[in-house]
């Protein structure tokens, strides 16, 4: 499509749009590179004189950030990234997996009935907290609190309708007759599937592991309930940065959630189209 | 007497536990080397019978025997019936070789003989020179080509067509039509092609099968099927414009007041027409479906014929036209020279040609011992 010059007015409701929403994402990465006197300043600092990487140096050494006077960080961010990484992976890899085999029985050979899509959908329907807690109970009498196999098995739980919906539309998109020609030429059901309708779909499939992703990485409520000692992710992290001597650790906040958002920026500017797709269950056609 | 390559017996195909009769015990011998069209309008039967032939799906009842073998029941890879989709299905993933090697390659066919296959196939489709090409970029003909070419490449027993040519344009599709003509000499397939367009169906096979409703109502030779349809829909399908069909009665001259003939009249409202001498005759007298193809009525003058009605419609057709005649409450077409086609709303006379007429029974539809072309 051939870009569309805008108007005047356009242009105006656009760029405030534009400032709404870039506008944290430029304070976030200001913080992160000043230093422990610029966070609170008053006037705010908008872009600062000296900036540092102290706040990236203290997330993964705790002490460093005592040149400054502050102290109270008791742990590095190291632990958390890798609980994050392990833990949106695994999920992830286990949701797009089962959604994908989901997805071509639902559509292909009408497996479960009518009434499956939406059943699987209805774990989408309740706030992520009203089922925070029976997990809780459930978790803790099945000794799965506090460690990564229940984590990712919530995380997958918990976004599979994601890449069943976004896999299903995919996977209804192809011409049922490519499979079908696959088999006549001599494989069978599940090789025709291996061999043509997942390398037909292997955008989509990408932007469904990229979508997922996004989803488990940026996870904050179940990761908070279910961890204590042994588990953490970014996002819980993000929330530890408040000592009792120097208040929240803005700048140290900020550089943990640039950090966090690198790979988040990377893979959605990768999948930007697809992400509509998502948002709907799948019910935008490319 | 040689085996037939196909025997279709008691074929039936239901969905839904039995409340949805997609094919209704269809029987269908297809010899050797012969192409066979399965024609009829859409959702009649043509693409699940197809599809069970080639495996796709299980009949619900009947047998489908191949070389005298009975298949049911043996996986689609292994019957050695080749399916070209109306869709395609070419890989899109893969390039123009890929696709043609797909099946060999699956039957773990030796390299060399591959390469070889895949050459002589892209050598007799034209595509030799698109061999590395990705399928994504090819057109709509390029596409129904390296889809045949998918096929043939594993020399299947059979080749079955469905609706293959129905979504490329004009042009590609007279082209395509002639290539599979010369496909058909050149290795002399047993081919079953599925179409709701009759001139398809008229220029590529030997023997025509009109199917309605899950059943096959006639299956014929072309010339047979055209000139002597079986059944009311046959002749109500055939033909463009196909043939006039008119309900109404045949009753003896004493009835009415039909001049000479043989006796016998047929009747609707507004509409008398004596028959012809030999017609109608053994006939007992009753409700009848009288047929009479378009371009065998002539326009004459009013006072000349038995059958007068009014120009309601020209649609002219380049070298012809078709008029809409109305005839009491009857409409029928008409085909006509268009150097002499009336004008709208003109009074017409209409001549009806004896060997024109087919007499279909009332109840049953069929076609009835009468049809003067028969003994011409």
């Amino acid at each position: 499509m051939m870009p569309r010059k805008l108007t005047p007015l356009q242009a105006l409701v656009m760029g405030l749009a534009l400032i709404v929403v870039l506008f944290p994402v430029f304070w976030i990465v200001m913080t992160a590179i000043k230093p422990p006197t610029d966070w609170n300043a008053s006037p705010a600092i908008w872009v600062p004189s000296k900036p540092t990487l102290i706040n990236f140096q203290t997330l993964f050494n705790p002490d460093a950030i005592r040149e400054y006077g502050v102290g109270g960080v008791s742990q590095a961010a190291t632990d958390s990234v890798i609980g994050s990484l392990l833990a949106s992976v695994s999920a992830t890899a286990i949701s797009v997996v089962i959604g994908l085999f989901s997805a071509i029985g639902i559509s292909r050979y009408g497996n479960g009935g009518k009434s499956t899509p939406l059943v699987i959908l209805s774990g989408r329907m309740f706030p992520p907290a009203a089922i925070a807690v029976p997990f809780v109970i459930m978790f803790s009498t099945i000794g799965l609190i506090d460690s990564y196999p229940g984590l990712i098995a919530i995380y997958a739980a918990v976004t599979l309708p994601f890449s069943t919906w976004m896999l299903k539309s995919f996977v209804e998109d192809l011409p049922r007759e490519i499979e079908e020609a696959a088999m006549i030429d001599g494989r069978s059901r599940m090789m025709a599937h291996l061999t043509v309708t997942i390398p037909l779909i292997k955008g989509g499939l990408f932007a469904t592991t990229m979508f997922v992703f996004i989803l488990n990485w940026s996870e904050f409520m179940f990761a908070l309930v279910l961890s204590y000692s042994n588990v953490s992710t970014i996002p819980v992290q993000l929330a530890k940065y408040v000592t009792a001597t120097a208040g929240t650790l803005y700048g140290v906040q900020a550089a943990l959630a640039v950090l966090a958002m690198v790979p988040l920026v990377i893979v959605g500017y990768r999948i930007q189209s697809h992400l509509a797709r998502g948002m709907t269950f799948g019910a935008i056609k490319q | 007497m040689t085996t037939p390559k196909l025997e279709l017996v008691s074929l039936c195909k239901e969905y839904d536990g039995g409340d949805v009769v997609a094919v209704d015990g269809i029987d269908l011998t297809v010899a050797p080397g012969e192409t066979i069209a399965l024609l009829g309008p859409s959702g009649c039967g043509k693409s699940t019978t197809l599809n069970m032939i080639v495996g796709l799906e299980d009949p619900s009842s009947g047998d489908i025997r191949i070389d005298g073998q009975s298949v049911v029941g043996v996986p689609a890879g292994r019957r050695n019936v080749g399916l070209v989709f109306q869709d395609y299905a070419v890989f899109t993933s893969m390039t123009v070789r890929g696709n043609l090697a797909f099946g060999l390659e699956v039957r773990k066919t030796p390299r060399a003989a591959i390469d070889r296959a895949v050459a002589e196939v892209a050598e007799l489709l034209g595509m030799s020179d698109r061999l590395d090409a990705r399928a994504r970029d090819l057109g709509g003909s390029e596409l129904q080509r390296v889809a045949i070419g998918r096929t043939l490449v594993t020399r299947p027993s059979i080749l079955l067509l469905d609706e293959p040519l129905s979504n490329l344009e004009t042009a590609a599709r007279l082209a395509m039509r002639q290539e599979l003509r010369r496909l058909q000499h050149e290795i002399g397939l047993t081919i079953i092609y599925v179409t709701h367009d009759q001139v398809e169906a008229l220029s590529l096979a030997d023997r025509i099968a009109v199917m309605h409703a899950g059943r096959i109502l006639q299956a014929e030779r072309t010339q047979v099927i055209c000139e002597q349809p079986g059944h009311v829909l046959v002749a109500g399908f055939l033909g463009s414009p196909p043939m006039n069909l008119v309900r109404g009665s045949l009753r003896g001259t004493g009835h009415g007041e039909a001049e000479g003939g043989g006796g016998m009249c047929f009747r609707a409202p507004g509409f008398v027409l004596p028959m012809p001498e030999t017609a109608g005759q053994g006939l007992p007298e009753g409700t009848y479906t009288l047929g009479i193809r378009a371009e065998t009525l002539r326009l004459t003058r009013v006072g000349d014929a038995g059958v007068t009605g009014r120009v309601a419609l020209v649609e002219p057709r380049g070298a012809d036209s078709v008029l809409s005649v109305v005839v009491g409450s009857e409409v029928l077409k008409v085909v006509t020279p268009a150097t002499e086609a009336p004008c709208e709303g003109q009074e017409v006379g209409l001549c009806v040609p004896a060997e024109a007429l087919c007499l279909f029974d009332g109840d049953t539809n069929r076609r009835t011992a009468f049809c003067p072309r028969e003994r011409a």
